[in-house]
């Protein structure tokens, strides 16, 4: 999933200053499993929106907003209504966002669309309701078949590809404290596997011509071109 | 002159440290940069100095220029190179460059990660790790650049890498150790480890590589910079015994103890390694008479 975290209401407020009629739009998918942007948070932000004078036109909140079949059907009933608001916040990630601009311009119509999150990148969850850890870079060329299922590009504060730096202490990394050290955890997988010959093997550079942005990914092709 | 030329001669090879200076170091007919006089006063008893790049992710002089200068006062310097804050690109440029400017030997290294300098917020490159770094300078000195495309001029680097004997676990530090060899390194300066049997066990497993290692003493100067060392430096343990004994005497006479600790150390690991690597922290007179003695 993609994580988000929620703007200050200041900062929200301000992004809002030029515009009374506001149109809240949440995402049910990601923002809802990190509590920003579901029907309920959609609803509590609306609320005290309407409580500094704004006023609101209709809340939405897609099941996940940066999936155009999932999101159009929902908003393009609410064409009218999008007409009718000064400006729409969106409370879902960078994408959701820009999906939903995407759909106003599909409809003709020119609106104002703001963010009141801000995404943190691809998380993934770890314990439900608390905590959500990267573990995916997204890369486009995984390694996780040589490195005991642990990502070093991403759990790595260096994303190194050959093993250890030598700042490691006691199993942990030299920039958090608190974080393991990906390369003792991948170390010690491949031994419980019996596989540590891997470690052994050279990765060359890594091709991030395949993180080139902004990339497209040609689905029934299963083509990703930036 | 090469590193590698002199291990091969079976010299027994010293080398110090210097950090450049924060800031720009055009002199205009005044005195050398500080650290061109640190590294001048030790330039009898070492074969070549170190010179840092942006070492702990500290911004400063550049380290190829302070590398330039150290070099044009007379004494050999060691360039460091990091993946920190270069790309592959300017990583290949910067070796040409350091070639072209008469340097004879570099040091890659992964770099410490921009959290622990003093730009936290800038944008770390890691685009290639130290090993990979490695094959890359390999693949100059042979007449080609990363992806295959002839150079004018090969490049004409002397290799070296670093290990850590102290990391936990070891073998994972020597599968590193070993795949560096592999890709290109010729000879390692250790990270700084204080526990003999440490450094025992290190160099027992390390001797089958059959490349010179060169054991890397850090002078511990105070019980405060033991301390700081332990909470924030990582990968380096400053042992009880070293400390107790820092604080045995009165900060005045905390330099001599400094180089008693450091000669004993020097000693004790000399045997198992074909040179030393001092890291003095501003301290470069300690080194002259450590090396006097070693020397005999």
């Amino acid at each position: 999933m993609i994580g988000t975290t929620k703007k200050p209401l200041e900062e929200v407020l301000a992004a809002l200053a030029p515009y009374r009629k506001v149109a809240v739009v949440g995402c049910d998918g990601c923002a809802k499993i990190c509590q920003t942007g579901g029907v309920d948070e959609v609803a509590q932000l609306a609320r005290t929106l309407e409580a500094h004078g704004k006023e609101i036109v209709f809340e939405a909140t897609p099941e996940r907003t940066c999936n155009v079949a999932k999101s159009d059907p929902i908003l393009k009933p609410l064409t009218d209504k999008i007409q009718e608001a000064d400006a729409l916040l969106v409370l879902g990630c960078g994408g959701a966002v820009q999906i939903t601009r995407y759909l106003t311009e599909q409809y003709g119509l020119t609106k104002p669309v703001k963010v009141g999150l801000n995404s943190v990148g691809h998380l993934d969850t770890v314990v439900p309701g608390a905590v959500a850890m990267e573990e995916c870079s997204d890369c486009g060329e995984c390694v996780l078949n040589d490195t005991g299922g642990i990502c070093p590009v991403t759990r790595c504060a260096k994303s190194l590809l050959n093993g250890p730096c030598g700042g490691a202490e006691g199993g942990k990394c030299e920039v958090d404290h608190n974080r393991d050290c990906a390369w003792i955890l991948i170390y010690e997988r491949l031994k419980a596997l019996g596989e540590t010959d891997k470690l052994k093997r050279f990765m060359e550079p890594k091709d991030f011509s395949k993180m080139a942005k902004p990339r497209t990914l040609y689905i029934k092709e299963g083509r990703v071109a930036s | 002159m090469k590193l590698t030329e002199l291990f091969a001669k079976g010299t027994f090879v010293f080398t110090g440290e210097v950090g450049p200076v924060k800031g720009c170091s055009r002199v205009n007919g005044g005195p050398p940069p500080e650290f061109v006089q640190e590294a001048l006063s030790i330039k009898d008893y070492v074969h070549a100095v170190n010179v840092t790049d942006n070492q702990s992710a500290v911004m400063r002089l550049g380290a190829l220029a302070a590398s330039v200068l150290v070099k044009q006062a007379g004494v050999e310097p060691i360039f460091q190179i990091t993946c920190r804050d270069r790309n592959r690109l300017a990583l290949q440029s910067e070796l040409m460059s350091a070639c072209t400017l008469g340097i004879d030997n570099v040091l890659c290294l992964t770099g410490d990660h921009i959290r622990l300098g003093d730009h936290v917020s800038a944008k770390p490159v890691f685009d290639v790790d130290s090993v990979q770094l490695l094959k890359i300078a390999k693949g100059l000195n042979e007449g080609r650049d990363m992806v295959g495309n002839p150079l004018t001029q090969p490049t004409d680097l002397a290799l070296g890498a670093v290990v850590n004997p102290g990391f936990e676990p070891l073998d994972l530090q020597l599968l590193k150790m070993e795949k560096k060899i592999e890709q290109g390194a010729q000879f390692f300066q250790t990270q700084a480890v204080y526990d003999p049997i440490i450094f025992e066990t290190f160099i027992k497993k390390a001797e089958q590589f059959k490349v010179p290692i060169m054991y890397g003493l850090l002078v511990v100067k105070s019980p405060k910079m033991a301390q700081f060392i332990n909470e924030n430096v990582s990968g380096i343990t400053v042992p009880k015994w070293l400390i107790r004994e820092l604080e045995s005497v009165a900060p005045q006479g905390r330099k001599e103890k400094a180089l008693e600790i450091s000669l004993r150390l020097a000693k004790e690991m000399a045997p198992m390694v074909q040179g030393i690597h001092f890291m003095p922290l501003g301290w470069s007179d300690l080194i002259p008479p450590i090396v006097k003695e070693l020397r005999g």
